[in-house]
């Protein structure tokens, strides 16, 4: 356990903060400045918002006298990434009204908006409030939006399983009412569930809450679209005979690494064996929580994830203590497997005979731009009422649960607005590729991602197209920085920035999500990274066995090669 | 040259006396020294009754009426009295903006100390006054008279508005029984001896003395001008209104090889270039030889040198316009215009025809900017912030001459600038807490104020109100602003921004929550400053403020009035509005 003098401050903070309200309404009332107190800071991001600041005018507002351009990011707290079109024609509407207007998909199926002004918080809040949303949770030292397998297709199953997220989410809020005392002024929120009815008493999180964020994700094989091997608890249904036996426990998953740090590293969770029945899965993952809890580093931030924890203590040691806490064991991991990592883009059916219609959505970015007028067609699309919308983790959008009656007339909107052509128009490089934020609201980023991203690609689809590789599904993953917010050590390429214009290029990691990528290169260039894709492109093209997927080549012919 | 006793008299007398006296003693000795009051003998004639003696002479009333809008001819008039008591003549102090106008033609003697303002424009408060005296035919040939005129020669229209009303008074038969005195920025000595001049008159008069008969020419003052230009370099221009505000307001810092003298609270005047491109205009249409050489009144010039920077072309008065139309021989309803739409709309019939309208345009007026640095942190440069003006003219978006030429100077730019005392705007002594009340370029003196507060370490408190559209975009100087709350030199500020909800909220809103607290530091000793823009603000500033007193202290109206009154009597309360 972590020695209690050297706590981080953010320790000190969580506790002092009487259930995470801070001095958060003094800060509000500060005209003074965009920003918040700077202990407030800290603890907004348990309400699901970040101070930000606008980093490309940083320079410019210095020199007129003014501070930074500081504005908050929301992030919702959406289980498994589902929005009803009424909610969807809320969110298009309060991201108008407060944000940027961009509505963001996360890598995590949830979204977020930027540019919402200290003075526009509340109103936001409580406009998400009219439509049972909340951003309870969806950052800070707690659990995070818990995942689930995007696409109803995958199986008859998927409901079931998909109710496993909200019961997740659900069981891991903080029990504090800080959030309906802040924002909604101690209103009682319209959720379902009466979230208000629970006590302040925290016995999960007490008043330290966890060491550091906490991530979980549930998988439906065949497809790992949503990388569960990354949380920090996996959660892999495993069906049989048509039925949801339970599910293997994955735990210690985590991507991020500092540059010059050798002691953080990526790493995808280990298998620790397999649980049966709602209850004991929920208490499985609640004791990982707790042990978490009890043994997670609270005094070096940058080591306080599950993953240090679970390598601090040892495996068995860890899965010793999960089933003391438990009071049952494990059983033996059953079999499974993962033959992709992908959205299903255009049209699919389900079991029941519904539809669904995977747009492609560039890095989650939901605006009217040259390419498309997506947010416009979404909208349109909300308001005949037709469909859901569900979030996938690789940033896109599947208009979900459409009646067979109804497909034609929304087809017909997305041919309209050109949604179809934009779907099917994008080369198999950008399908699968993702960036994260980074400039200009991400305050750690070292260099360009979603921004940058969309043109290098263009710049590699002519090279992809000289060694016949234009319809490959390579997996390729940018990020600002080491935090692998676009989960960029987990792909067959990641470029992970280290200053602006530069990233590391990592290659070999395979194209499902079981091995994570290695370092080739250090520091590229734009020109750089073409070049050296040129060549590595050219060997692969030549030399490659028969389906053998980019990733795999590259790890074998440069990455296990190099330390031999 | 005096024998020894008197000289050591005259020591006894000098070594004894405060600064004001010699300074007294010196005008009323150069006064005496003018021709007209010395006798065939070379003996002063009023010798005998100048000083000492004047109080065993009956008592002689006088009328000394001030027209003043920045207080320097209250405070210069309060001072004549001060002396006229001295010499045992009782003079009635009087504001020409509460002068009872039926009273006039009942005067004995009555003396006005009046200043020249905006574009030769008389004093707002002496507004009535000046109407009235214009607008009616007066019979006053009882009346004994002398104007004194304050004004700047840096203004086209030198002491215009003394000059009007010396002029009507001679019309209505009274009897100018001293010449006009015009006097500069330093006009103390000026006025000293034209007041000398007065109690001369007056004591004399009251003797029977046969008054010699006053001199009619117009006396300028004869001495060099003080008023010194800076010759300084612009050192950084900034627009501190971010991306997308509706205003553009300059920070500009100008600085000097010398040590620049002024105080937290006085202005700069600058003098403005004209637009390149429509000088270029006018030289076109009208045809005239650019470089044809023309003979004003003040200078030789070149056309296009003149045009450029000496003339005024914007905006022409009324009266310049009229004389346009005398030299195009043509019929032009009375109005102001553009040299360049005069042009246009009344062209003139050939080049010769222009150079002729050249010599009739009066110079390019200076403007003023409130310095918004402090002498001691800036001895040798001054900051000034200028809020580009803007305004339609026949659905035209234009901007102001000066403002949209300074914001156009980068870095680098050599620039001229006299500093302009603003001697009824200053901080107070260190211990006493101040409320600054500086919406939009307002906040220039108070800056001024708070960097002088800062640096001298005063113990006064400081509360500033401030306000803006825009949080976000027009919050000017916010992070200097926070800092000195950080650091405590700001106890407190009130916020105001206009356009940021749907009800507009501005900084007397902003007083108006603070009442209470408000008239706890008046009623403690506070002074009040207001700074910005006179027109609303400064009006509904006031307004408020007489609210609160009213409201607060348990007042009627007219106590609050009165109130207010007294607080800007014992110069607790100051504004610098524009
Ligand atoms: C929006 C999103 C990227 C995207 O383009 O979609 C994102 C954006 C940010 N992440 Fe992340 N992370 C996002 C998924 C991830 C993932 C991927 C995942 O979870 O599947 C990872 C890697 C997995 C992991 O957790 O290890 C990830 C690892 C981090 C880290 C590194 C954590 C660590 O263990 O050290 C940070 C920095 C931190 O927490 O100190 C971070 C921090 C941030 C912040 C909040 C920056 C900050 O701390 O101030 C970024 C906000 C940028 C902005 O302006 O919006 N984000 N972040 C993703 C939101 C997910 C969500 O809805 O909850
Ligand atoms: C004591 C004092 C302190 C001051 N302090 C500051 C300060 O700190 N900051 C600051 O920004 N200002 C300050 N001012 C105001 C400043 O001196 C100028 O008046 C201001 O900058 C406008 O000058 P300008 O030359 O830009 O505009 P001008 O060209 O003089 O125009 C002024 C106005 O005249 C009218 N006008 C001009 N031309 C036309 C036309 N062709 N048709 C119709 N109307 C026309 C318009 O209404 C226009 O807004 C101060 C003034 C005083 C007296
Ligand atoms: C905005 C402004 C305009 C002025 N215009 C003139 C002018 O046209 N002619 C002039 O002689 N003096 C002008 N002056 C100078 C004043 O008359 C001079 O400062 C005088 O001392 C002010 O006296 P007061 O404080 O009693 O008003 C102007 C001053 C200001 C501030
Ligand atoms: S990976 Fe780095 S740059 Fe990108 S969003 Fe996450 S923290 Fe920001």
């Amino acid at each position: 356990m972590s020695t209690k003098n050297n706590l981080s401050s953010v320790e000190r903070i969580k506790k002092a903060s009487n259930g995470l309200r801070g001095t958060l309404k003094e800060s509000l009332q500060d005209d003074i400045t965009g920003a918040l107190r700077e202990d407030d800071q800290s603890l907004i991001k348990f309400h699901g918002l970040y101070q930000q600041d606008d980093r490309d005018r940083r320079e410019e507002r210095n020199n007129k006298k003014l501070e930074w351009l500081y504005s908050y990011m929301i992030r919702l707290r959406l289980p498994g990434g589902f929005l009803t079109s009424e909610q969807w024609i809320g969110l298009h509407h309060i991201a108008g009204e407060h944000s940027t207007g961009t509505i963001k998909i996360t890598t995590r199926q949830t979204v977020q908006l930027h540019g919402i002004l200290k003075s526009q918080i509340k109103p936001t809040i409580q406009s998400f409030n009219t439509f049972q949303l909340d951003s309870i949770a969806a950052c800070g030292d707690v659990n995070r939006n818990v995942t689930c397998s995007a696409h109803p297709k995958e199986s008859a199953i998927h409901e079931e399983v998909f109710a496993y997220a909200d019961k997740l989410s659900v069981m891991a809020l903080p029990k504090t009412r800080a959030y309906y005392d802040i924002w909604l002024d101690e209103e009682k929120i319209t959720d379902k569930k009466d979230l208000s009815a629970v006590a302040e008493e925290d016995p999960l999180y007490q008043d330290r809450y966890l060491p550091r964020k906490f991530k979980i994700g549930i998988v439906i094989p065949p497809n790992n679209d949503i990388d569960v091997l990354t949380n920090d608890v996996g959660l892999i249904a495993i069906i049989e005979k048509g039925k949801l036996a339970g599910f293997n426990i994955a735990a210690g998953g985590g991507l991020s690494a500092t540059h010059g740090n050798e002691h953080t590293y990526p790493r995808l969770a280990t298998l620790l064996g397999f649980v049966a029945g709602e209850e004991n899965v929920l208490k499985a993952v609640y004791e990982i929580m707790t042990i978490q809890r009890d043994f997670g580093n609270r005094s070096d931030r940058k080591l306080a994830r599950l993953k240090y924890t679970i390598d601090k203590l040892g495996v068995p040691a860890f899965k010793v203590e999960l089933e003391k806490r438990c009071g049952f064991k494990l059983e033996e991991t059953r079999s499974y497997s993962f033959t992709s990592r992908k959205d299903h883009y255009g049209w699919k059916q389900n079991h029941e005979g519904n539809w669904y219609y995977t747009v492609f959505v560039e890095n989650g970015r939901v605006l009217d731009d040259e390419k498309a007028p997506l947010k416009t067609a979404l909208y349109e699309i909300a308001t005949m009422g037709k469909a859901n919308f569900r979030f996938t983790g690789n940033q896109n959008v599947i208009l979900a649960d459409i009646a067979e009656a109804d497909k034609e007339t929304v087809n017909k909107s997305l041919q309209q607005f050109g949604i179809l052509k934009h779907t099917n128009d994008a080369g198999a490089l950008r399908k699968n590729a993702m960036a994260c934020v980074a400039f200009n609201t991400c305050p750690l980023a070292l260099a360009e991602a979603q921004r940058y991203l969309p043109t290098l690609i263009s710049k590699l689809e002519p090279v992809l197209e000289k060694y016949h590789l234009q319809n490959d599904e390579i997996v390729l993953r940018m990020t600002g920085c080491p935090n692998g917010c676009g989960r960029s050590p987990a792909a067959e390429i990641g470029l992970i920035g280290t200053a602006y214009g530069e990233y590391n290029l990592h290659i070999g990691g395979d194209r499902v999500g079981e091995r994570l990528n290695s370092k080739y290169k250090d520091s590229l260039t734009e020109e750089q990274i073409l070049q050296t894709l040129d060549e590595v492109f050219a060997i692969y093209s030549k030399e490659r066995s028969d389906k053998e997927t980019f990733g795999d080549f590259a790890h074998r012919k440069w990455i296990v090669n190099q330390h031999v | 040259m005096l024998a020894e006793e008197r000289l050591k008299q005259l020591h006894d007398i000098i070594n004894t006396s405060t600064k004001d006296e010699l300074i007294w003693i010196k005008g009323y000795l150069s006064g005496l020294m003018k021709d007209d009051y010395i006798n065939s003998n070379g003996h002063v004639t009023a010798s005998a009754n100048g000083n000492g003696h004047a109080a065993t002479t009956a008592v002689k009333k006088i009328t000394l009426a001030f027209g003043t809008e920045t207080g320097n001819s209250k405070k210069l008039a309060a001072q004549l009295a001060a002396i006229a008591k001295k010499k045992g003549v009782n003079a009635k102090l009087t504001d020409l903006s509460q002068y009872r106008l039926a009273e006039l033609p009942k005067e004995d003697y009555f003396f006005v100390v009046i200043s020249t303002q905006g574009e030769g424009e008389p004093p707002i408060p002496a507004k009535k006054f000046y109407d009235h005296i214009h607008e009616n035919e007066l019979a006053l040939a009882n009346i004994k008279y002398s104007v004194l005129a304050l004004g700047d020669t840096s203004y086209p229209l030198f002491c215009k508005t003394g000059e009007e009303v010396d002029a009507r008074f001679e019309k209505f038969g009274a009897k100018r029984v001293i010449p006009l005195q015009r006097c500069d920025v330093d006009y103390e000595e000026d006025a000293l001896e034209w007041f000398e001049k007065v109690i001369v008159t007056v004591t004399a008069d009251a003797k029977s003395v046969a008054v010699a008969p006053p001199v009619i020419a117009h006396s300028v003052s004869k001495k060099a001008t003080a008023k010194k230009h800076y010759n300084g370099t612009i050192l950084t221009n900034i627009d501190l209104n971010d991306r997308g505000s509706n205003k553009q307001t300059y920070h500009i810092e100008i600085a000097t090889e010398e040590l620049i003298e002024y105080e937290p609270g006085d202005a700069i005047g600058i003098f403005p270039k004209n637009r390149f491109d429509v000088v270029e205009k006018i030289i076109a249409i009208s045809g005239v030889d650019a470089n044809a050489e023309v003979v004003t009144s003040k200078s030789t010039a070149s056309v296009r040198e003149l045009l450029t920077k000496n003339l005024n072309i914007c905006y022409l008065l009324t009266s310049a316009v009229k004389k346009y139309a005398a030299i195009i021989q043509q019929e032009i309803p009375d109005t102001r215009m553009d040299l360049v739409d005069l042009l246009r709309i009344y062209p003139v019939k050939n080049a010769g025809q222009f150079i002729e309208v050249v010599k009739i345009l009066s110079p390019i007026a200076p403007r003023l900017y409130s310095i918004a640095s402090a002498p001691a942190v800036q001895e040798n440069d001054v900051h000034i912030i200028v809020a580009r003006n803007r305004f339609l003219s026949q659905d035209e978006q234009k901007f102001g001459l000066c403002s949209d030429f300074l914001g156009d100077q980068p870095a680098g730019t050599a620039i001229s600038f006299y500093v302009h005392k603003n001697r009824a705007f200053r901080l107070p002594s260190p211990e006493k807490d101040i409320i600054m009340i500086g919406p939009g370029t307002g906040i220039a003196p108070m800056r001024s104020f708070l960097i002088e507060r800062d640096a001298t370490g005063a113990t006064g408190r400081n509360w500033l109100f401030f306000g803006e559209q825009h949080f976000i975009t027009d919050f000017l100087y916010q992070t200097e602003i926070q800092n000195y709350v950080q650091t405590g030199v700001l106890n407190k500020l009130d916020l105001a921004f206009s356009r940021d909800q749907p009800e507009k909220i501005y900084v007397q809103h902003r007083m108006l929550e603070k009442a209470a607290e408000l008239y706890q530091w008046i009623k403690s000793g506070a002074f009040i400053c207001i700074s910005g823009t006179k027109d609303p603000m400064g009006k509904d500033v006031e307004n408020v403020l007489l609210h609160i007193i009213a409201e607060q202290g348990k007042k009627s109206a007219e106590e609050a009035k009165e109130y207010l009154e007294q607080l800007k009597e014992d110069g607790r309360y100051e504004k610098d509005v524009y």
